[in-house]
């Protein structure tokens, strides 16, 4: 086959508007097929952040909150080393286009819970000290040029008060830079003292307490007014997938149609090359090349073109997203995105089946061409 | 001269919706090695198919052809592949060389199917170059090439892995008549000073005065009359 290396490639790029120009479109759906499975990635993979962590939210329906007394009850179960409730605010800056997570949280207890989250301890004082403050991740005091000691108000979006916070300290995250974080009791004030919080973040001692301590949990609360359901952080986040309306599905749909997409223009292409050379694999065939060499130099040609589009879309998401941090991009919702060796392979074996599936038929008809057939016009 | 094409009783019939086309009607014919044979006749007379039968690149309907001992008939498709790759030498009317191919690779092509080296195949190649005069155009891709040097290369490629027999289909058809004369003269050469068997199709009368005889064929039968080379100068002198 090597020998045949030269045809291969020569035939390849013989239509060079045209080869460039299918190469462009299958890396284009390769690029977007590689980002996507590199947010699946991120959606499903496994972080250590979060490990002992486990996540109490209302069983009745992801808007419904939990009252504040539950945290003492979580507080008397052995192996519950703190509790951090939180509310997903909503608020933005100015203008709604400058919308970021910020959330209300327990100030006395959110460096325990999130230890994953740095803070300087100064600054981490100076915040838990004033009941306005707030500490805002280090890429959104860029993306707005705030300093410490800033004065900002967010205004209301879901919740009817507008948040006047001091930026109090910067807060470090490996993930998630572009969070804001302000005190419980200024959002419970301003919701006129209502006492509930959609979340509960519970520190337990050990990862492995955390599937019978959220049935503990669950079970505590199941038969009162606010019944839980308590997860790991892990399937909290893969939960929350499942509530954006099964993320996974709809990617892998859109990633099939596009592959399917892609396979029927692919199709068209290589039928079109192969009838443009009728005459030459007659004279191939006539000069004594067998059915299974037709067979195979065509087919090697096809999946070549399409093995190339899938590199190139492949490898422009992986340097792109090297330059381009996707947490960043998206405000922090998408965690985790990581374009892996094992994904790029997978994504050449795909454009590799692609090649396959689509230059597979006019590839057999080319190796069963008969010669007279072939040469007849010029014969 | 021993006997290197023998055909016997071929006929060959095409089937063209819900008819059927007899286009060779009980063909008998004798071709001794070394031999130039020129078939001739007018369109339609079957000479081509009777070619393609010879190359093994159609089966008759019925009847037998034995190439150098060989009844070729009964060959399954990827035996006749590799019979045609070591016997055979293809000459076309449009030369039909591969245009992403220079002069050089069309006439290597032949040898990528065979197990010399590459170092190998580099001497059968400019060997079959100088033969056809083309030496010094062995990187020259097909459009750098006139109508007679793309003529010329195809010959190379036909005779680079000295094949038992050459078929020319209108070798000349395409060529002007100096680039005709002067491959038709390759031919001749190929046929007195190699001894290459050739079985060439022309309408032409000229070209077919460089072969040793040539047979007539009409309406898919061979004409009583097949006038020899030697016959020729007699007739001339």
């Amino acid at each position: 086959m090597m020998k045949f290396l030269k045809l291969i490639r020569r035939n390849l790029f013989r239509n060079r508007m045209r080869t460039v120009l299918t190469i462009a479109l299958l890396s284009t759906i390769f690029f977007f097929i590689t980002v996507l499975m590199g947010i699946l990635h991120g959606f499903t993979s496994v972080t250590d952040e979060g490990l002992n962590r486990l996540v109490m939210s209302s069983a009745i329906s992801v808007t419904t909150r939990l009252p504040f007394s539950h945290e003492q009850k979580l507080r008397q179960l052995p192996g519950v080393v703190d509790v951090c409730k939180e509310q997903w605010i909503g608020n933005y800056y100015k203008d709604k286009r400058n919308f970021f997570t910020n959330y209300a949280v327990d100030h006395e207890t959110f460096a325990s819970v999130f230890d994953d989250y740095k803070v300087d301890p100064q600054q981490l004082a100076a915040w838990k000290a004033d009941r306005r403050g707030a500490l805002v991740g280090s890429e959104l005091m860029q993306r707005f040029g705030w300093k410490v000691g800033q004065r900002i108000t967010l205004t209301h979006n879901i919740h009817p008060y507008d948040a006047e916070l001091t930026i109090r300290g910067v807060v470090h995250h490996p993930v998630n830079d572009s969070s804001l974080f302000y005190h419980m009791d200024y959002h419970n004030e301003s919701m006129h003292n209502a006492g509930q919080a959609g979340l509960f973040w519970i520190k337990v001692k050990d990862p492995k307490l955390l599937a019978p301590l959220s049935q503990e949990i669950d079970a505590m609360f199941k038969n009162g007014e606010y019944p839980t359901e308590t997860m790991s952080e892990k399937d909290y986040q893969a939960g929350v997938v499942a509530w954006m309306g099964n993320i996974q599905l709809l990617f892998t749909a859109i990633s099939s149609a596009a592959i399917l997409m892609v396979v029927m223009l692919a199709a068209v292409t290589m039928g079109m090359s192969a009838r443009e050379r009728v005459k030459e694999i007659a004279v191939l065939k006539a000069i004594g090349f067998a059915r299974p060499a037709v067979l195979a130099i065509m087919l090697s040609e096809f999946m070549l073109l399409s093995l190339l589009g899938g590199v190139f879309g492949t490898l422009a998401a992986k340097g792109i997203f090297r330059v381009i941090d996707m947490t960043k991009l998206t405000d922090g919702a998408v965690r985790g995105f990581v374009i892996t060796g094992q994904l790029m392979g997978g994504c050449a074996l795909i454009a590799m089946g692609i090649g396959l599936i689509a230059g597979g038929l006019p590839a057999w008809r080319a190796s069963n061409l008969r010669v007279v057939d072939g040469l007849r016009k010029v014969v | 001269m021993d006997s290197l094409v023998e055909i016997r009783d071929v006929h060959k019939t095409y089937k063209r919706d819900a008819f059927e086309v007899p286009v060779l009607d009980g063909i008998s014919l004798t071709v001794p090695r070394g031999d130039f044979v020129a078939l001739m006749g007018p369109s339609g007379s079957g000479k081509t198919t009777l070619l393609n039968l010879v190359a093994g690149i159609d089966r008759p309907t019925s009847g037998s052809i034995i190439v150098d001992g060989r009844e070729i008939g009964r060959f399954s498709e990827s035996e006749l592949a590799g019979w045609r790759a070591r016997h055979i030498g293809f000459i076309f009317q449009m030369y039909n060389l591969i245009p992403v191919l220079d002069a050089f690779e069309n006439v290597e092509l032949p040898l990528l199917l065979t197990t010399l080296s590459k170092r190998e195949r580099r001497q059968h190649v400019q060997t079959a170059l100088s033969i056809v005069g083309l030496g010094e155009r062995m990187h020259h891709y097909p459009r750098q090439l006139s109508g007679g040097q793309e003529q010329r290369v195809a010959i190379a490629r036909a005779i680079v892995t000295d094949p038992t027999i050459l078929v020319a289909d209108e070798p000349t058809g395409d060529l002007d008549a100096r680039n005709a004369d002067e491959t038709l003269a390759l031919l001749e050469s190929l046929n007195r000073e190699y001894q290459k068997t050739i079985v060439m199709v022309t309408h032409d009368p000229k070209a077919a005065h460089h072969a040793r005889r040539t047979l007539h064929l009409e309406k898919g039968r061979l004409a009583e009359a097949a006038d020899s080379h030697e016959q020729r100068l007699e007739a001339s002198a």
